[in-house]
Order: structure tokens, then sequence, then C-alpha cells
């Protein structure tokens, strides 16, 4: 019976970004993308889920991981005759390097984790405020270096020539692959001993865990889902350092907040519902209809509205819209645990 | 002045239906084991901790109130601790003290008294209160909680870790207080002297009133010892 | 690298900028624990008051009122509609929203006067050099050290000689045991969110005529790089965050115009490890001497 319960906490994710990817093949091409960008967008916020919802600790620094997934991806993708057109300066071993689109994000992957990894072993005896700032200080590092840095990537240009292989399908399955792995680790004695430190730091060392570890552990793993996401990422569209940098961060985080960050499903409902709504307002920037009214509102009014919307959020409901529970479809036999 | 007085925090419940009262010119000790709910009595007094049922001072309701406020209506703690303000000189920790005096002017006359409890505090004036010593700090936290002219003070433990000596001068000075007509509550672990000092000692447990103990029993060392079993 | 006298005044007058901002944001993480990303914001939103003031022709002083205005009543909305109702949330929740704030102040901004952004030249003249026995040095780098000098003295005399200062003091060490000793929490945070704003309002007088153009993301890059200097300086204590955010601004002035752009670029870089190595090694702050008391 346990395990019928568990699945179902795999599934309601999992079926809602099925039910997103169906309706994208609906409407036309042009508001596919929206769709294509969205699943991308929830397999960035399952990545910073599986950090910040599993060990209650903030990190500002994902979206270096997402940015150095899309370079690896992106520069191992460009065809070998256009790199020198968009990146003149390209070391020498890169120039001549090229993947297909599986390996490419496999790459991209693992790049993510190392990256991940490095940065987590000094930074992860943090918390709170100071953790915070660190990634905060990692994400403008990163930013720093890839804009400058073009040896390995076209510095402030945009990566075009990427082949665009991230379609609906490609982005379903990147963000089902992200959320699997996202509730396998949950399960498994390393999530639950995490989730036990956020709950309750000094019992969780009462029972022999080391936090340390099992933070970098999660850090590590989020680190691969956020480089998947960023290969996935850049061969969706010419993206470049100030696309994966501030904006970026606070619009994931702001999805992480919305929907809940303890729970898988609140990171994907966020996505979702923060994602959709973006969108919507995006498209009625350029004027739309809502119920026979028409809508036209200046731009910029989706960030705004998003803005809002996290404050809001943050302010009422700390716990997000999904209060940070996992959907089970049973009836609440025990009272609810108080909370203290 | 205390009525059915209940604390929980989350599920835990530390204080349960406790009701005593305290009068000017009386020191009441509070007794009990660790876990008995006698700090958490006074953080309910002072709005520290989430506590149902009533405090009143005078005529004036304290539950529900902000800790701010009723500090500044008359009721002055110094806590477990002492926490005073280190890196502040001693005279700036006692200027402190002034925001929950609800009078103005004659502050002259106020330290005054207050020097003439705790000469020390008077001259470490322009010493950092960090660098003083132990029985030092306590007794400037006292006198700090004195320049509010409180009607009512209370005390969390003051002779914690403090040499015997050091502890006679702070029963000596709350002997002083009491004098002076403010009304002492006093929680302490040292039931002896506690129950000897004061007019009358409650002893709790479990987080309810078990007994009450008169200055009398200071020598009935079995019938402490009974109580804290009890 | 060849340092100038010009580098070195800038830098002085860069870090004099760098350490208000600094008091700024130190003052209200004293009392609230709260790291206010939106700071830079503030700066932003006074920057754009002054470059309309230029706009519709009004005289200096006229801009400056309208700029303490705005900057002023943008601190106390935030106070009331933000920073209060997130009061004893965790400090990564109050950083996530500060941080959504000032995503909204930016995006406002942007939807009001787009992205090309305005022109703040009114008080332009400050950025001619004066000739020094030989040496330029602009006006600004000199009128900026007095300013910051003049009001750091003044905050100072606060702290240490108003009752309310102390009340801050005490507040910003042990908010809990200062309320118990009657110290009213919510005048406090006003407060200092006020004087705050106060130091937000000059930053954005000098910041605009260093940098006459105004856009939505106009002293963004001086926050996040003052935010850095705040850390490694020490958070929590006035004097250690001032020194720490002049020092990261010298640093920036004086490498920022002597360096070849091919190092100077990579500067941000530079700064950030800094931060987090101070962060690993002395979470305190490099200046932060607290524990060493002696005892008598």
């Amino acid at each position: 019976m346990r395990r019928v319960y568990a699945l179902q906490e795999l599934a309601a994710p999992a079926l809602l970004v099925i039910v997103a990817a169906l309706l994208g093949t609906l409407v036309s091409v042009s508001t596919q993308t929206y769709f294509t960008d969205t699943l991308v967008k929830v397999a960035i916020v399952v990545a910073l889920y599986v950090f910040i919802g599993n060990s209650g600790v903030l990190s500002f620094g994902h979206i270096s991981f997402v940015a150095l997934g899309a370079w690896t991806a992106g520069v191992l993708s460009v065809p070998a005759s256009e790199k020198p057109a968009i990146m003149p300066n390209l070391a020498h071993f890169l120039l001549h390097r090229n993947v297909g689109n599986v390996a490419s994000l496999v790459l991209a992957a693992i790049v993510g984790g190392i990256a991940a990894f490095v940065v987590g072993v000094p930074l992860m005896r943090l918390s709170g405020l100071a953790a915070g700032i660190a990634t905060f200080a990692v994400l403008q590092i990163t930013n720093n270096i890839l804009q400058y840095e073009e040896k390995i990537g076209p510095g402030l240009n945009a990566f075009s020539s990427v082949p665009e292989t991230t379609g609906l399908r490609q982005a379903a399955l990147g963000a089902l692959v992200c959320i699997v792995i996202a509730f396998a680790y949950a399960r498994t004695r390393y999530g639950r001993l995490l989730r036990a430190t956020r709950e309750d730091d000094a019992a969780a060392r009462a029972v022999g865990a080391s936090v340390y570890r099992q933070r970098l552990i999660a850090f590590t793993l989020s680190g691969v889902l956020a480089g998947l996401a960023g290969g996935l990422y850049v061969h969706l569209l010419p993206v470049q350092a100030n696309s994966l940098y501030l904006d970026l961060t606070f619009l994931t985080l702001a999805m992480l907040v919305v929907g809940g960050s303890s729970s898988l499903l609140g990171a994907v409902v966020g996505a979702l519902a923060v994602s959709a709504l973006d969108s919507w307002l995006s498209v009625a920037e350029n004027g739309t209809s809502l119920f026979g009214w028409h809508v036209d509102l200046p731009s910029g009014t989706s960030e705004i509205v998003v803005g809002v919307l996290m404050a809001v959020v943050l302010i009422l409901r700390p716990s997000g819209l999904t209060g940070g529970r996992e959907l089970r479809l049973r009836l609440r036999l025990r009272p609810r645990p108080r909370p203290t | 002045m205390v009525d059915s007085l209940d604390v929980r925090y989350g599920g835990v419940h530390a204080v349960r239906d406790v009701s005593f009262s305290v009068a000017p010119g009386e020191i009441v000790g509070l007794i009990g084991p660790n876990g008995a709910g006698k700090s958490s009595t006074l953080h309910a007094i002072m709005g520290l901790a989430p506590a149902t049922g009533s405090v009143r001072l005078g005529d004036a309701e304290l539950v529900g109130r902000r800790p701010e406020d009723i500090a500044r209506s008359g009721i002055a703690l110094v806590p477990e601790g002492r926490r005073i303000f280190a890196e502040l000189t001693v005279a700036q920790n006692l200027r402190l003290g002034l925001a929950g005096r609800q009078a103005h002017g004659g502050t002259k006359e106020l330290y005054d008294g207050i020097h003439e409890l705790f000469p020390i505090v008077h001259e470490f004036r322009n010493r950092q209160a960090g660098a003083l010593s132990g029985g030092q700090q306590q007794q400037l936290a006292i006198a700090r909680a004195l320049v509010s002219e409180p009607e009512v003070l209370l005390l969390d433990e003051p002779s914690l870790g403090l040499a015997p000596s050091v502890v006679d001068v702070v029963f000596g000075a709350l002997a002083a207080i009491k004098e002076r007509g403010l009304a002492v509550l006093l929680v302490e672990q040292r039931a002896q002297r506690t129950v000897a000092a004061a007019d009358r000692t409650h002893v709790l447990g479990g987080g309810e009133l078990r007994l009450t103990l008169g200055p009398d029993d200071a020598a009935d060392t079995e019938k402490l010892v009974g109580a804290y079993l009890s | 690298m060849t340092v100038t006298w010009q580098n070195l005044a800038d830098g002085v007058g860069l870090g004099a900028i760098y350490a208000l901002m600094a008091v700024g944001i130190g003052l209200v993480f004293g009392v609230l624990r709260l790291v206010n990303f939106a700071y830079g914001q503030l700066v932003m939103a006074g920057a754009f008051a002054l470059a309309l003031a230029a706009e519709w022709g009004w005289p200096v002083w006229a801009g400056i009122v309208l700029c303490f205005a705005v900057v002023l009543a943008l601190s106390v909305a935030m106070d009331y509609l933000v920073f209060r109702p997130l009061r004893g949330h965790s400090p990564a929740v109050m950083l996530v929203a500060t941080f959504a704030v000032a995503f909204l102040l930016q995006n406002i901004a942007l939807l009001w006067f787009g992205s090309l952004g305005k022109i703040a030249s009114s008080l332009s003249t400050l950025n001619r050099p004066w000739v020094i026995s030989g040496v330029e040095i602009r006006k600004i780098a000199i009128v900026a050290v007095i300013v910051a000098a003049v009001c750091l003295f003044a905050l100072n005399q606060l702290l240490e000689r108003t009752e309310i200062g102390l009340h801050m003091r005490a507040a910003s060490m042990d908010f809990g045991t200062s309320r118990m000793l009657g110290v009213r929490a919510n005048r406090v945070i006003s407060f200092a969110v006020i004087i705050s704003g106060v130091l937000a309002a000059v930053v954005a007088v000098m910041l605009t005529v260093q940098s006459p153009l105004v856009t939505p993301d106009f002293a963004l890059t001086d926050t996040i790089v003052v935010l850095a200097g705040v850390v490694v300086g020490g958070l929590n204590r006035p004097i250690p965050a001032t020194l720490g955010g002049f020092l990261i601004g010298f640093a920036t002035g004086v490498l920022g115009g002597a360096l070849p752009t091919t190092q100077s670029q990579y500067l941000p870089t530079f700064v950030f490890v800094a931060v987090i190595v101070v962060l690993l090694v002395r979470p305190r702050g490099l200046f932060d001497f607290s524990r060493t008391v002696e005892r008598v």
C-alpha cells in the first residue's frame, strides 16, 4: 500500500507535465514555444527543489549550473563550420569537437554536477543568510566569467546556430527525467536524512546524519539536473549570458516559492502556474482577448505581476500554494500534527 | 494578579492553570525542578511567550500585549543570563532602562537611588559592560531593570553561576528593593535561600502549582526535598 | 598598471558613496535581520526623480527635494507593505522577498520610463575637474567625500548621543532584550528605515552626477558590489560595514580606472571570490574583533 501512495506522489507531477505537453500539441506553432519553454522551466525548478526543497537552505546560485550546462551543450553542438564566426576566440580543443544532441545533454548534466560539487565542497558548510549570499556570489562569478571568457563560448554574444532539437517532446522528456530523479532521490535514505535535517538539525545529527555530506549530495544532484535543463534551454533558443542571470534566477525562485518549495508537486505546480500566467501576460502585452474583452497590457506587466505574486505569497503563505504537501488520495485518519 | 495562566509551545503544555499574586513590598518565590514552568511563567507575564488566562497589574490586563508595552506599563524583568549589552558601556546599559520608564525628569535622584544599592554600577559607569565580572553584570542587570521604576520586578535565576559572596549581595539588594515598596517575583534554583528570603514561595512541578511554603519552612529540609519530589 | 591621482580620487569618491550605501543596508539589517536587496532600487527611484525634475526644468534644489521625497515615501511604503509583514520569518524568506521587491521595482521603472532611460543633468557641472597643484581631480570626488563624511559624522552623533540612537544600537545587538526593556520595536524599525532612505537619496544625488544616464537597472551593480563589501566588512556592525563598503568602492574605483580592460572586466569575479572566502573563514566579517573584549 505504501508503494502505491508513493507512486501517487510521482504520478501527480508527471501527469501535469504530460498534460501540459499534450495541450501544447493542440495549439499553433508560435504558441507552442511557450509550452516548450514552460517545460524547460519545470526542469529548472525541479532542480532547484532537489536542493532547496529537501535541505531548506536557500540558493541563488543554481542558474550558474543552468548556464554552464547551456554553455557545454552549446559549444559542443554548434556546427564546426559556424564556430569561427560565432566564437572566434574559442579554445583550440573545442573548435573541432562536436557531439550529438543526446550526448550534449548528458555532458551538460555532467558539467553541471561537477560544478555544483566543486562549489558545494566549501559552500555547504553555510546556511541561512550566509548560504544565500555565497550562492549569489557564485552566480555573479559565473556570469562574469561566461560574459568575458571567449575561449569557452560566445562571450557577450548569443548562442546562435545551436540545432533547435528541444521541441515539445524533448522538453517534456527532460522535465520528466528531472521529476523521476528528484522523486527517486527523495525516497532514498539520503533524501530522507536531508529532509530530517531540514526539520530538526539537532535530531538529525543525533541519528548520525552528516548535514554537510547530505547537503553536498543534494547540491551536486541538483547541479546535474540544472545542467541538463541548461542543455535543453540552449537547444531551444539562442541564449546569452545575461538571459541566464538575475531575471531567470528570480523567475525560477518565484515559481518554487509560489508552488511551495518543500514538495515536488509544489515545484511543478509553481512552474506551470507562474509560466502560464507569465506567458498569458506576455501575449496580452501584444493585445489579446479574454472572454470577449480586449486586453492590451503595457509591456513589462508580466514581470510586475509575477513580482507582486511572489511577494504576496511569501508574506501571506510562505509554504506556497500547495502548502508544501504532496498529493495523496486518501482520507486523513490521524489528526494533522500541530505545527511547532 | 496571575490568574489561571496557561502557556503552550506547540504541543508542549508548559504552564497549566497557575494562579498567584504578589503585593507591593512583598517577595514571592517560585521554585521547582528544571522544566517545571518557572521561566515560562515569567515569559508569559512579560509577553514573551504565548499565554492564555489573565495577568493583571492593578486593573490593567497584560495578556496579549507586546513586551515593550508591558515593560512600559510598570513591569521589569531581569532575564536569565542577565542579557546585558556587552558592547555598550555600563552607563548606556542603564540608560536603556529608561525606555520602560513612564515618568520624565528626576533622573538624577533615580540614578542616585540605584547607585546607593549598587555602587559598582557608578564606579564602572564608563567601562564596557562586557568587561564586567558575572556578579557585576548581574548587579547591572538588576539596576537596569530598576531604572524603569517598575511596580513589579521579575527576576529569572539571578544567582545562577555566581560565587556565594555575590549571591549574598544579590539577595541583600532584593531585601532593600522590597523595602522600597516594589513587588518582587523571584524565580530561583536555590530553594532554601529563596524560601528564607521570600514572604511566600510557590513550588512548581510539571507546569502546575504544587505547594506553597512560608519563610519558616526554610529550615525544614525534609519538607523542601519532599516538595521537589512530589 | 599605472595609478594616477585621478584614479585615486575616483576611488576615494566611489568608496565614500559605497560607504553610505553600506550604512544604509547595515542599519536596516541591524534592526530587522533583513538584507535589503531592493536598496539599489530606492537609489534608482531617486535618480529618476532627479532626471524628471531636470526634464521639467525644475531648479536643482527642487529636484533634490523631489528625490528625497520619492525615496523616503518608497522606503516607508516598503517598510509597511513588506518588511513588517515579514518580521519573524526566516532570513532566507526575507532575502527572497526583498529580491522580489527589487525585481518588481525595476520592472515598474521599465514600464514607466522604458529601457533607454533619462538624463539627470542638473548637477553635471560637478563632473568638471578642479586643478590642485597641477593635478586634475573631478569635483564630484571631493564633494562625495565631504558629503559622506558629514553624513557619517551626523549619524554617529545620532547613534551615540540620542535616546532613539541608543535604542537602535541596542536593538541591533539584541532585539528581544531591547523590547523587554521597553524599546518600541516599530519606532526603532521605522527610524532605521527612514535614515536608510535618507542615505539612499543622498547616494542617488551623487551617483547621478557620476553617471547622469538613469536606466531601470541604475545602481543595481553598485548595490550588488556594496552588498559584497558589507558582508566582507561585517554585516551587523556599523563601522565594519562602512569600512567594507568604502574599501570595495575604493578598490573598484582605482582598479577599474587603472587596470587594462582585459583584466578589469574580471573585477567582479575577484570581488565575489573574496566574499565567499570571507564567509567561509570569517563569517562575522573581516573587521569584527568583538570577541576579543578583555575582562577586568
